[in-house]
């Protein structure tokens, strides 16, 4: 019941948090992804399409049963990152993520939007800086990257 | 009598340098003699277009810290770290409003708002509208209340009304967090062009691109210069958006009209001013007609910062013009190429979602 509403205390700072931020998406993810389709992936990050408008995070999970699944996240534009530090190799093939979402309306695709991207310690993995564009290339240390996907 | 001239002499050395203007910045200057404008800009700020009814131009110092603070702060909260060990979000939604439509966007790591706000002569501005000077854009004419409505193609009816009065489809300067979702706007998400044009990766949205360009108050505010003697070129990053602006030349003919308008320059003193018109029905600038005419002002302030200032006229949207400026200070960073319709995977996505929304109303309403 305690461990019930920590998750519920947790679940309502992050939703504040978002909220708070006046444009959380770019485009109509309210259309795109499932109110109903929550989903929590944990898994090995597998690629990464630096694209624009929207990164995508390729996470291979294990199933229960042993099978994997690779599924697609939906980020924001990487050009932020790129200004920050970060490149293709930031967070290598292997890193253990995890991501909370919704899968998309459309359940034969392996999409989902990535709410948050976190380590297996729960540190966010793609960190702002509070200037515009100011490199802070700490937190995009590729070794940095690679102890945690260990 | 020697004395007395001496004095007299002094007295209005004094007199002159007491009235000797601050010494005028001399920018670095292009063969041509012109102010060298190139380089890469952020135009991310924190100072809204209108400020709130009521509240002066300029900021106090300290008002400006306390509110650049906050900024930080909802910053930092956004990169805390999280429960490691977390479930997955709530069914039913995690009632996110706007965009994010009760599925949540991305968190702040990806964002680069700006956290700063505008400085303009010294002075710290709480908005970038200067004229009028209550800082709010002038009443609109009647009859352009409705102009900026979403264009929709509910029925033939709606599709006639379209035609007829040559209502906007949705244009670049809306910010996406006003899109209703698929309950209160029917016909929204009716086909690829129904959708706005960021999301089709047309244009950039908030009017990055401009003109007038602005601050989209989110992520890539970034604009490059390349500067000719001929040709003014200003890309900007969202979404790799292009004007070729034309020095000393005249407009096109009335009938050829273009996405970003056509922009003319000519250099007054050592301001580069530039002067768009044509513009087509596809944009409209906060619900202007194709008729807006908007004219840039460009001047580098300092070695390090571009003043940039936009007046815009429309008499059939304004009652009267109305100016805005704020400052480009030089980006940290480079610019990088947005390739958008590279990676739009989601408009499918949203297109799909709509149709598989609609099939599930369909079987909701056939099963009663």
């Amino acid at each position: 019941m305690q461990t019930r509403s920590w998750t519920c205390f947790l679940f309502a700072a992050v939703a504040m948090c978002v909220m708070s931020w006046p444009l959380a998406a770019h485009h109509a993810f309210g259309s795109e992804f499932d109110a109903n389709r929550p989903v929590i992936l944990k898994g090995k990050i597998v690629k990464i399409e630096w694209i624009n408008p929207h990164s995508w995070i390729h996470v291979e999970i294990v199933k229960p049963d042993g099978t994997k699944e690779i599924w697609m996240c939906e980020g924001g534009s990487p050009n932020t990152l790129l200004r920050r530090g970060a490149n293709k190799n930031t967070f290598p093939e292997g890193t253990e993520v995890i991501i909370d979402g919704y899968q998309a309306r459309d359940h034969t695709e392996l999409r989902a939007n990535a709410r948050n991207v976190t380590f297996p310690d729960g540190r966010k993995l793609f960190l702002g800086s509070t200037g515009t564009g100011a490199p802070n290339p700490e937190d995009f240390s590729t070794e940095k990257a690679r102890k945690e996907g260990k | 009598m020697r004395s007395r001239f001496l004095l007299l002499l002094m007295f209005l050395a004094f007199a002159a340098a007491a009235q000797t203007p601050a010494k005028k910045y001399n920018p670095a200057r292009l063969p041509d003699g012109h102010p060298d404008l190139q380089g890469t800009y952020d135009a991310a700020t924190l100072t809204p277009l209108e400020r709130g009814s009521g509240t002066p131009l300029v900021m106090t110092k300290e008002e400006a810290a306390k509110q650049e603070a906050l900024a930080v702060s909802a910053k930092q909260q956004g990169d805390k770290a999280i429960d490691g060990n977390r479930s997955a979000p709530p069914k039913g939604g995690d009632g996110s409003p706007g965009p994010a439509g009760n599925v949540g966007g991305y968190n702040t790591g990806w964002l680069d708002p700006g956290s700063t706000f505008t400085v303009v002569n010294g002075e710290i501005r709480a908005s970038i509208i200067v004229d009028p000077p209550d800082g709010r854009t002038p009443p609109l004419v009647s009859g352009a209340a409705h102009r900026g409505d979403s264009y929709r193609l509910t029925s033939i009816v709606g599709l006639l009304q379209a035609f007829v009065t040559a209502r906007p489809r949705p244009t670049s300067d809306v910010t996406e967090s006003s899109d209703p979702g698929l309950e209160k706007t029917p016909g929204a998400y009716d086909d690829p062009e129904a959708r706005p044009l960021g999301e089709r990766c047309l244009l950039g949205f908030g009017s990055t691109s401009g003109p007038p360009m602005l601050p989209n108050y989110f992520y890539n505010n970034l604009h490059q210069i390349v500067q000719t003697p001929q040709r003014v070129m200003i890309l900007t990053e969202m979404v790799h958006d292009v004007r070729v602006v034309r020095m000393n030349a005249q407009h096109l003919p009335k009938n050829i009209r273009l996405w970003l308008g056509d922009s003319v320059g000519h250099w007054k003193g050592d301001t580069l001013v530039v002067d768009t018109t044509n513009f087509t029905d596809k944009t409209a600038f906060h619900g202007s007609t194709p008729d807006l005419h908007v004219i840039e002002r460009f001047t580098r302030v300092d070695d390090h910062t571009l003043l940039y200032r936009f007046t815009i006229d429309d008499p059939q949207t304004w009652t009267k013009p109305w100016t805005g400026e704020y400052s480009w200070p030089e980006a940290k960073g480079h610019i990088y190429e947005y390739a958008c319709h590279e990676g739009n995977y989601a408009l499918k996505d949203i297109l799909k979602g709509a149709r598989l929304r609609e099939k599930e109303e369909a079987a909701k309403a056939g099963s009663k």
